[in-house]
């Protein structure tokens, strides 16, 4: 059945968002209301679904209090209130669990989170979480829409670019469980920003970006931060857009940002004398974030106060103000995240620490700008010794409503190069917020009625770990060697044959490969064999596994070469495929804790 | 556990990745006891629901969003304009969210306050409302002394409560020690 909708999903690390379109002529983009709880038995419709999960009390259950239009007994809420009651009950609420899905120290199908709660709170997986935000979204849809369901829909979801493979095919089955037809897209996160801005901008942005330049697109999300970078080519006299590089999985974004400042204006609430409790410390927090945006504006102002309101009902009398100064605020953010740094400086990696190993593995350098040196510096083109800055800088995400962020990038950005003055904001509006749904939606649009697509394919070479064969030596593990099994801009609904010297399986038992990333190492051919790494160059993620079996056969043992594929729906596989025999078995990523 | 470990291999021989994987869950004790696989259709509930005043409601939201209902209960007489200042500019930035959420208001005119206007003859004086010298049945002309207001959505929240709770507007908290 033909769809007639095409609908963008952005699942966010602290809000998700559905977009749609008629599959029509001419594309026309709205937002989908979503019902959502915000108090008990309070249903209001919101543009956005914060991506948070109350697990609620047997009480709240049998009164009926979590129930939505379209779920009755419910023991969890998701959106508004659940992100308000994480403030009043932190063991009871999931947060950031899009964070959790990229965590390979953790099995991201068991029930950990809320992380570290008591015994007697049901937890839940972070795939479940993911699933719970995705009904809510399905559900809403079926709710405005009955008699077009989203299974007969064209759906496009969004991920991280920086997600790895694992993280990619966890999201996959969370949205499957939540009932998103299996033919749906996955579309990285910074990419849509750029499918938002052409959809807004029609014809017109052939005008804009030219033959040889380049877009970097910087995507600062509540809890991450995401680089991609964008070419213009030519291809048959037309213009295209091809992505070429896709920075590190950062866990820094604008909630460290709130958090900092919070922090110290709280130290100014101090010296008057008064220490916060939780519920002011939260109201602290949204104060903040206002007072951000109001003082790091154009033409803001050069104080902001910021009040705390008495907890009581005697609310006037219990209240404390204080100003804040723009320069405190400027120094505490501007100079803590977008230091002004060289093309040459790097994130400066601090030893973990124990609070790191328990909870997610956070940035230990929040410094944005050093991240994007090492990332313009690794994917820019060098002249002469001088790195060719990208031409233009497209924002998105709501910390860019502060807009002094934005001013301070691009300085910091042009000081790298003073040669150089392409560096610009991309001309046109800038979504903040609803950008990446906008351009999900635009997206599966161009998809069905060939408008303009960004090439690009895979943004990372992919490896596998195969022990080499030689004497053992007791006590020592064999040295590794990385086999590369899929070339940094291999196309969606392609394979490649990986060649190799036979790789012997033993069968009947699970094998096991470990499985290696890199977003450096760009030349590298299926085939191609690394005898030694560094750290930087490739990034070890979860391993892959399969149990091989063979029927009919007394064989104990299977000579394999290797076969990937990039399935049309941007899903990665490596099969295992039999020299002699007919056989072939995908392996599947083991995501368990070892 | 030999046993475990066939059965296993059974099931993923037998079943498809989906199913074999539920199993092996289930086998490893980590599946969760889901309340839903599927989005459950919007329901039609057979007994009436209570339903509340949107008044109430809209009450309850200024309350909860702006602590509205604190500051015009409070004795204004005990605190001086500096204090009052200070806990107001939170509540009114607060209830002027929830309000333009809720009712989006635009002003009935576009013409600014001072300027001058022409009402239509026989205008509905729920649109317009004249003071001054006014005779006969217009049109008038004169100057907009206020432009007027009016809701271009209600989009008060709905809700779902027993007929116990539905005076409540805002509930008793309780720190617990």
């Amino acid at each position: 059945m033909a769809s007639k909708y095409v609908i963008g999903i952005d699942l966010g690390t602290t809000n998700s968002v559905l977009a749609y379109s008629e599959l029509g002529e001419s594309l026309d983009i709205k937002l989908l209301k979503i019902p959502q709880l915000v108090a008990e038995n309070t249903i209001e419709a919101h543009d956005s679904l914060p991506s948070f999960s109350y697990l609620g009390t047997t009480a709240e259950t049998e009164n009926g209090t979590l129930n939505l239009p379209w779920a009755e007994e419910r023991d969890f809420a998701t959106g508004t209130l659940a992100r308000s009651r994480g403030a009043d009950f932190p063991e009871r609420t999931v947060g950031a669990a899009k964070s959790w899905l990229c965590h390979n120290k953790v099995d991201r199908r068991a029930a950990i989170l809320p992380w570290n709660a008591p015994s007697e709170v049901s937890k839940i997986s972070p795939v479940t979480a993911a699933q719970q935000y995705l009904e809510h979204l399905v559900s809403a849809w079926e709710s405005e829409f009955p008699t077009t369901p989203i299974r007969e829909q064209q759906v496009v979801l969004t991920v991280p670019a920086s997600f790895d493979p694992v993280a990619r095919e966890l999201t996959r089955e969370a949205a499957l469980a939540a009932g998103i037809p299996s033919d749906f897209v996955l579309l990285e996160e910074p990419q849509s920003a750029i499918y938002a801005w052409l959809a807004q901008q029609g014809d017109q942005w052939r005008k804009k970006l030219k033959v040889g330049q380049s877009v970097l697109i910087c995507d600062i999300g509540g809890g991450t931060t995401d680089l991609t970078l964008i070419s213009v080519d030519e291809e048959d006299g037309e213009l295209v857009l091809r992505r070429v590089a896709v920075g590190d999985h950062l866990l820094v974004g604008g909630d460290n940002m709130d958090l900092a400042t919070a922090h110290s204006v709280s130290q100014k609430f101090a010296e008057k004398g008064t220490k916060l409790n939780p519920w002011q410390s939260v109201s602290l927090w949204h104060s903040c974030r206002a007072a951000k945006e109001a003082l790091l504006s154009v033409d803001g102002p050069a104080t902001h106060s910021v009040s705390v309101l008495g907890r009581g009902s005697k609310l006037i009398g219990g209240t404390i103000t204080v100003e804040v100064d723009k320069s405190e605020i400027a120094s505490a953010l501007l100079d803590g995240f977008f230091p002004a740094c060289g093309i040459d400086d790097r994130p400066q990696r601090q030893p973990a620490s124990g609070f790191q190993e328990i909870g997610l593995p956070y940035e230990s350098d929040p410094g944005i700008t050093r991240h994007i040196a090492a990332f313009v510096n690794a994917h820019c083109s060098h002249d002469s010794g001088e790195v060719k800055l990208p031409n233009h800088v497209l924002f998105n995400g709501g910390v860019f409503k502060a807009t002094e962020f934005q001013d301070r990038l691009l300085q910091v950005m042009s000081d790298w190069n003073p040669n150089d003055h392409s560096c610009q904001r991309l001309d046109g509006t800038h979504d903040l917020d609803f950008s990446v749904a906008r351009g999900a939606c635009n997206y599966g649009w161009s998809k069905a009625t060939g408008g303009i697509r960004i090439r690009g394919g895979v943004a990372k070479s992919y490896y596998v770990g195969i022990e080499t064969a030689g004497l053992a030596i007791p006590g020592a593990p064999r040295p590794l060697k990385a086999l590369c099994v899929v070339p940094f801009g291999m196309e969606e609904g392609t394979q490649a044959d990986v060649p190799s010297s036979e790789i012997g399986l033993v069968v009947g038992q699970p094998v096991s490969f470990r499985f290696f990333e890199s977003n450096t190492r760009k030349e590298d051919a299926p085939g191609f064999v690394l005898d030694h790494w560094t750290e930087e160059e490739l990034d070890e993620t979860d391993p892959l596994q399969a149990t091989l079996t063979l029927e009919n056969s007394e064989e104990t043992f299977v000579p394999v070469k290797f076969d990937s594929r990039i399935t049309e729906l941007g899903i990665f596989e490596l099969w295992c495929v039999g020299v002699n025999s007919q056989g072939q078995w995908k392996l599947e990523f083991n995501v368990r804790e070892e | 556990m030999g046993l475990m470990a066939a059965s296993k291999a059974f099931f993923k021989l037998l079943f498809n990745k989906e199913l074999s994987e539920s199993f092996q869950q289930l086998v490893d004790g980590r599946l969760q006891p889901k309340l839903e696989s599927k989005p459950a259709k919007p329901v039609r509930k057979s007994e009436p629901k209570p339903k509340r005043s949107d008044a109430i409601s809209l009450l309850s939201a200024l309350q909860r969003e702006a602590r509205f209902l604190d500051i015009v209960s409070e004795s204004l007489g005990d605190y001086s304009d500096a204090q009052v200042g200070a806990a107001a500019r939170d509540v009114l930035r607060d209830s002027g969210k929830v309000i333009e959420r809720m009712f989006s208001l635009r002003p009935l005119t576009e013409v600014e306050d001072g300027a001058s206007i022409e009402t239509p003859s026989n205008f509905d004086p729920a649109e317009y409302r004249l003071t001054g010298n006014v005779s006969g049945d217009g049109p008038f002309s004169g100057n907009v002394a206020h432009h007027g207001w009016k809701a271009t959505k209600c989009d008060v929240p709905q809700w779902s409560g027993n007929k116990k709770t539905e005076m409540i507007v805002a509930p008793i908290e309780v720190e617990i020690a």
